[in-house]
């Protein structure tokens, strides 16, 4: 029988959780070899494996069907696949790992609240300071949809940031911001503030199942499915 | 360049545009990909093929010939009026058709006659394609951003949602969603009581504050926007939250974005509209009528070319026409005018420019059949 591969985040609170998860679904993870090792198994199920990966990783192998299953936020499957919903299901969302991308403008923006008035900003942007208005953030294809297809904003420029994004706009590296917050602590503390439909994605750890057809017929793919969603 | 994979009509075309006087130019095929972006916006990044240099420089494959061509006219600083034609290929990541094709085209700049160059432009591409795909009836659609931006000011709505609208033009979905806005009454968002404070007192004591604030939050030293723009907009926003179109100014610009009609009848319906309505469209009537008219001149058939008026595209470069021809709903050939693009690529004065570009790829399979 061919092996059903599981990928799990491979350190941190995520890994933590993810197996915490599994252990109260009743399938309990053991390490293959020592504790540091990235292959796991279920016990008692020699024919699930299981392959801690990055959690950015793991929306990548979903998306090609390496893997079967996947842990890992919705926010990393939506931005790194094209048409998600045609690659994975969410089969379970799994209550921790929460975390909201958000579009953050300076609060003291004191004339922009919505999506709407930051597309007037954004349309007189470049008449008023000679370059289009910038957007730091490492969500490209979340900003995208969210700006182009569901605000009909197009006027802007990304500039890649791969952490602090917070900070961007008091460096000036960029006007505003695309990133995801849990707390809205550190956007408070960086004086920004989240614009009233600027919520892009409610973001939550999921268990992903890459969509193949090898699974309709096989009884452990919705074993593993309903195990965990009857700890919830 | 013996291209063997170049369609095989392709000599002909250079014929056609060396007989059409203008002058052949070639663009270097590996460009800087931020004039694209800055030009079309972020979703074109999904779209071309792009690269990095050893120095970092975002490099794309030429995803069409309009900005290079404008950009290598702004370099070599050869003096106006000029008309350029290209054919070469171009990269583009597609769902349907090839990554890499041709395309081919004219681009006209600095003619300050622009109802002839206008005119010129259509003729040009419609005759070409004529003589490529003999005998098959072609779709002619005609827009002009220009008559709609003077529609919407004639309105006399406020300036900011005349930019709101003029922005649209051409974004069927989000237009109708400003107009649905427009016509109902909207509550302004709450603010502050010190700040409601602040906006009834003189327009200094709000710059200041807003000027303090950013000041003790450090974040004065890389503001993009200035204390006195953002408390300038903060204003007007107010008077546009206030602002709905009356019921009858809605209906006039609904009725004016469904008109679809010959060309032929065209000038006389926007008359008759602007009339009827009671709104004067000044110049931008009197350039849609000298266009018709010297479309016509050069033998162009108005009955075969539909003016809609809700055609255009969403790109703030657009100034006036824009046109499409296509077959069987494939787009052959796609032009218009657009006066702001050669300023924003660096040129030192306003340069007009009107231009088209041919699908060579889409051309070939509608020859084929």
């Amino acid at each position: 029988m061919s092996i059903i591969t599981i990928a799990l985040p491979s350190k941190g609170r995520m890994k933590e959780d993810a197996s915490a998860i599994f252990e109260r679904a009743g399938l309990p993870i053991v390490a293959v070899g020592n504790e540091r090792s990235y292959r796991g198994r279920i016990e008692g199920h020699d024919d699930i494996e299981i392959a801690f990966l990055s959690a950015s990783e793991i929306a990548r192998e979903i998306g090609a069907g390496t893997v079967d299953f996947g842990v890992t936020g919705e926010d990393l499957i939506r931005e790194g696949l094209i048409d998600a919903d045609a690659k994975m299901e969410i089969a379970a969302r799994l209550g921790f790992g929460h975390a909201d991308v958000v579009v953050a403008v300076p609060e003291i923006w004191l004339d922009v609240d919505t999506m709407a008035d930051l597309g007037d900003v954004a349309a007189d942007f470049r008449a008023r300071h000679g370059r289009r208005l910038q957007i730091a953030t490492k969500y490209w294809r979340l900003t995208q949809q969210h700006f182009s297809s569901q605000h009909g904003i197009q006027l802007y420029r990304i500039v890649e940031s791969l952490g602090a994004t917070e900070g961007a706009p008091a460096a000036g590296q960029a006007d505003i911001i695309v990133d995801i917050t849990s707390t809205g602590s550190t956007l408070k503390a960086n004086h920004l503030k989240i614009l009233s439909d600027g919520v892009i994605l409610k973001s939550q750890a999921c268990l992903v199942r890459a969509r193949k057809s090898e699974h309709e017929n096989d009884p452990r793919v919705k074993r593993i499915v309903e195990a965990v969603r009857s700890v919830f | 360049m013996p291209l063997i994979n170049m369609p095989e009509f392709s000599g002909r075309l250079l014929d056609e545009f060396a007989a059409r006087g203008t002058a052949r130019i070639d663009t270097p095929v590996i460009q800087p990909a931020a004039p694209f972006l800055d030009m079309a916006g972020e979703d074109l990044r999904r779209r071309i093929f792009l690269t990095e240099s050893e120095t970092g420089e975002s490099l794309c494959l030429r995803p069409e010939f309009t900005i290079p061509v404008c950009l290598r006219h702004i370099e070599s600083a050869t003096g106006t009026p000029r008309r350029y034609g290209y054919l070469g290929e171009v990269f583009r990541q597609r769902r349907e058709g090839d990554n890499e094709f041709y395309q081919a085209g004219i681009e006209d700049l600095g003619e300050t006659n622009i109802a002839s160059a206008d005119a010129r432009a259509v003729n040009d591409a419609v005759q070409i394609l004529e003589s490529l795909i003999p005998g098959r009836k072609l779709d002619i659609t005609l827009g002009d951003q220009a008559v709609f931006e003077a529609v919407v000011k004639a309105l006399g709505l406020p300036g900011g949602w005349q930019k709101r609208l003029i922005q649209s033009f051409g974004n069927n979905a989000h237009l109708a969603q400003l107009l649905m806005t427009l016509a109902s009454p909207q509550t302004p968002s709450g603010l502050s009581p010190q700040l409601s404070e602040l906006l009834a007192k003189d327009d200094a004591a709000l710059i200041a504050h807003i000027d303090q604030t950013m000041q003790d939050t450090g974040y004065s030293t890389n503001a993009s926007r200035s204390p006195r723009e953002i408390a300038a907009r903060l204003k007007e926003k107010q008077s546009l939250t206030q602002t709905r179109l009356d019921g009858s100014a809605l209906a006039l610009l609904t009725e004016f974005l469904s008109l679809e009609i010959p060309l032929s009848q065209a000038p006389a319906a926007l008359a008759g509209f602007a009339d009827a309505a009671g709104l004067a469209l000044g110049a931008a009537l009197v350039t849609f009528e000298a266009r018709t008219a010297a479309m016509a001149d050069l033998g162009v058939d108005l009955d075969k070319v539909t003016y809609r008026a809700a055609f255009g595209r969403p790109l703030d470069y657009y100034t006036g026409l824009v046109f499409e021809v296509s077959r069987d709903n494939a787009v052959l050939a796609g032009g218009g005018r657009f006066d702001r693009l050669m300023t924003l690529l660096g040129a030192n004065e306003d340069i007009p420019a009107v231009g088209f570009s041919l699908w060579l790829d889409r051309i070939e399979q509608a020859r084929a059949r």
